[in-house]
């Protein structure tokens, strides 16, 4: 009777339940079992996959871990501003004693990225890297909301593992994860452009990435600024092998308003506006 | 040396017949066998997250075994009286530490060689190679370390009243030198005197097990260690085995065993 | 005729766990001596000190002072034990070995070639009946059968002494008559038994000489005949020794 009692109640208030706001009902497994920690675990994996891209060979909480602040699987990608600094090579530091001397002959020793052929520098086994995808997709799983999962799982599947399907696949989930995010905007218009050489998407993609970090406000347009030059200089580069030279100019002010190397794309602009002619001036008119 | 071998044998006996081997084996299998089954972006040939998952259950497995089988040699033969009937026929009791630490030694040999083989059959499936010599040198160093910490289980066994307690305060010792054993004398220098040379003599004083965890190499494909540090490696855990199972001779001496 | 066990004003003393606590003794200085030949009992109330002087004998506990050997040999030396067996009160062998692997194992300590050990295996467990278990483990035996297999462990090396702690506890009369069997055939093969009991019924038919211990201290020794002198029968003879006197006494 009690049994009966407790299975008819629970079955009258599920719906309820489902609906409250903070109910952990709704989602996948992971989500109701691992609550909020799962994001912890989600960091945790990201840095595995960095650490399988260094082949082993990377600092614990007790070395000097300067030069990895940011993930140099995603830093290879061009797409992600590097806080790095310091020496990667070195961050194990001189040896401290004689156990210390003697206990590096039994881990990873020195610095190697997979896609360069890893820790025995062989070139043609540069699409080891796919050793990392394991965990970016365990860390996307685990938390949906990490953006850069996408992009550097997107990024190392195409190019080193040739799979574009399966690197769409992975920034279409993202976008569904999330919405008008800029980042997986751009990396999407970089698959079409040098994977599918469809430069019209791309165009269309990128420029809808150019507005969905314009709408961020000025506080948020400082935190990364970095992802905006890249856009603008893609798009610039995508018009002037259009022949659209003005527009490719107007893009490349618009980078060099965002950009810590704005001498450099002054260079750019200097060699567009030889191009066109000395009257032209894209400054007045940078799109963003 | 014979009562020594004789003794050895009836541990590995005991080891294959009771269950514990089977159970841990069967459910790295399973494990494995589920990670391997993984879907990852269409690709057969990702290798390096089943080695390391393998490996992390071999790992565990080969530390339960090390650690639960010697902890339970001696006071089991006191619980269950068997040790009378054993120390009254012409065996010391320096034969009977040494036969048991063997024993229990190369039951874990014999449990590390199947857990090997099923993780070199695993790799091979998907890298298609077999760098014996780098097993090689896995196992060897593998093996040593968890003579080590049956050296370390045997001692626990006669300085502790219960099983139970010897076998958790072995897994958190060898657990806590496995993790940051290694990080020691970094973590002393951010400490005040007198914990410094405290935690600093700790670091010189305990077996470094880390030394002999080369997953990451195997895992990654690293050239091979150098033989000479291999060697050396494999002579630093004699040396510690020696000294744990010295101990474990001078307390069992003057223990009671009725 | 010579000794083959033999103490000499063997103490020994157990410390105190507490602090300051007087340690206790169980031994006082024991002069004991068994000849080759014959079978012994050694008799004594609970906590007398028989399992204490056993375990002296085979090298478990050490003497405060005094001394113990066998065959002459210092009790403390391994080689004490090489032709001696021992079957302990309560007998548990290792449960995951079958009756042949046990006996096999006993008989490598004792250093016996392989043919010499499987023909002493199949003599042993055809003598205590266990021919149709020897290949079941240990931890399938009834009581009796781990009883009879402690017994052929006891003799795997076909000992000159045979050293027996309480042989006949826990079994049944068919056991215990198997058992005084086994005491009495070995006694007629030239052993050495030396056993303690309680069952004084027992003691009265096979021994020799009798030794009766009580808090530690030999109260008598000799023939069973000389020890029951005028009383009826052991037992009663036992009693007043110890000091727990009966109607008939004065």
């Amino acid at each position: 009777m009690l049994f009966i009692f407790c299975f008819g109640l629970a079955a009258k208030l599920q719906p309820q339940f489902q609906a409250m706001p903070l109910s952990r009902a709704k989602g996948d497994i992971l989500n109701v079992v691992l609550g909020d920690s799962r994001r912890l675990f989600a960091n945790e994996f990201y840095v595995k996959a960095d650490a399988y891209y260094h082949s082993g060979y990377y600092p614990t909480m007790f070395d000097d871990n300067a030069a990895f602040k940011t993930a140099h699987m995603a830093e290879d990608t061009g797409a992600v501003n590097s806080k790095n600094k310091g020496d990667e090579a070195g961050f194990l530091g001189p040896k401290r004693n004689w156990i210390d001397a003697f206990s590096r002959h039994f881990y990873p020793d020195h610095h190697s990225h997979l896609d360069e052929g890893g820790p025995t520098d062989e070139l043609g086994k540069s699409d080891q890297v796919r050793e990392i995808l394991p965990w970016l997709k365990l860390s996307a799983d685990l938390d949906p909301d990490n953006v850069q999962t996408y992009t550097v799982t997107a990024f190392w599947l195409r190019e080193r593992m040739h799979k574009v399907a399966e690197a769409d696949a992975v920034l279409h989930e993202g976008l569904r994860n999330c919405p008008g995010s800029y980042d997986i905007l751009f990396e999407l218009g970089r698959l079409y452009d040098e994977s599918y050489h469809d430069k019209d998407r791309a165009r269309n993609v990128w420029e809808e990435a150019a507005r969905r970090w314009n709408n961020l406000s000025p506080a948020e347009k400082q935190e990364n600024p970095f992802i905006m030059e890249q856009i603008a200089t893609h798009l610039a580069k995508l018009e002037e092998d259009a022949g659209n030279l003005p527009r490719a100019a107007e893009w490349f002010a618009t980078a060099q308003k965002v950009s810590r190397t704005p001498d450099a794309i002054q260079v750019q602009i200097n060699r567009l506006k030889g191009k066109l002619g000395e009257d032209f001036n894209p400054l007045m008119k940078p799109l963003y | 040396m014979r009562n020594i071998f004789a003794v050895a044998g009836v541990v590995i006996k005991e080891l294959y017949r009771r269950k514990d081997f089977y159970v841990l084996f069967i459910v790295t299998i399973l494990i494995c066998l589920v990670m391997a089954s993984v879907n990852i972006f269409n690709d057969a040939k990702i290798a390096r997250y089943l080695k390391e998952i393998c490996l992390l259950l071999v790992w565990v497995s080969s530390l339960i075994i090390a650690i639960t089988t010697p902890a339970r040699q001696i006071p089991a033969e006191r619980e269950n009286r068997t040790l009378l009937p054993l120390l009254a026929k012409p065996l010391t009791r320096l034969e009977l530490i040494v036969g048991k630490f063997l024993g229990c030694w190369l039951a874990c040999g014999v449990a590390l060689l199947c857990f090997y083989i099923f993780f070199g059959a695993l790799s091979a499936t998907r890298e298609h190679e077999w760098p014996l010599l780098q097993y090689f040198q896995a196992v060897m160093l593998h093996w040593f370390m968890l003579g080590i910490v049956v050296a370390l289980s045997l001692l626990g066994s006669l300085v502790f009243a219960a099983p139970s307690s010897n076998s958790t305060i072995c897994f958190v010792v060898v657990g806590g030198i496995l993790f940051v054993g290694r990080h020691l004398d970094q973590i002393a220098l951010t400490l005040k005197e007198p914990v410094r040379t405290i935690v600093y003599s700790l670091y010189f004083a305990i077996p470094h097990l880390e030394l002999f965890d080369v997953r990451d190499l195997v895992i990654h494909n690293w050239p091979l260690i150098p033989w000479t540090y291999f060697c050396l490696a494999l002579l630093y855990a004699l040396a510690y085995m020696t000294v744990f199972l010295t101990g474990a001779c001078l307390v069992f001496r003057r223990k009671a065993v009725n | 005729m010579s000794a083959i066990l033999q103490t000499e004003k063997l103490r020994v003393e157990f410390s105190s766990r507490e602090l300051r606590g007087v340690p206790k003794i169980a031994l006082h200085g024991l002069d004991l001596e068994v000849r080759a030949g014959e079978v012994f009992g050694f008799l004594g109330p609970n906590g007398a000190g028989k399992t204490t002087t056993m375990n002296v004998l085979l090298g478990f506990v050490p003497p405060t002072s005094g001394a113990a050997s066998l065959f002459g040999i210092d009790v403390r030396q391994p080689i004490a034990r090489q032709r001696i067996g021992y079957l302990p009160e309560l007998t548990y062998y290792y449960k995951f070995l079958t009756a042949e692997e046990l006996l096999r194992f006993y008989a490598k300590i004792f250093g016996l070639a392989r043919a010499e050990a499987d023909r002493r295996i199949d003599e042993l467990l055809k003598l205590v009946e266990l021919e149709h278990a020897r290949k079941r483990l240990i931890k399938s035996y009834s009581k009796g059968m781990q009883q009879r297999v402690g017994l052929a462990q006891a003799l795997i090396n076909n000992p000159d002494l045979l050293i027996l702690d309480e042989p006949t506890s826990g079994l049944d009369p068919l056991g215990r008559m198997k058992v005084r069997e086994i005491i009495q055939r070995l006694k007629n093969e030239g052993k050495t038994v030396f056993f303690s009991s309680h069952e004084l019924g027992e003691v009265e038919t096979v021994c020799d000489r009798v030794a009766i211990i009580h808090q530690g201290q030999l109260k008598a020794i000799g023939r069973v005949s000389e020890i029951t002198g005028s009383h009826a029968n052991l037992e009663k003879a036992f009693l007043e020794i110890i000091g727990f006197p009966t109607p008939t006494s004065p």
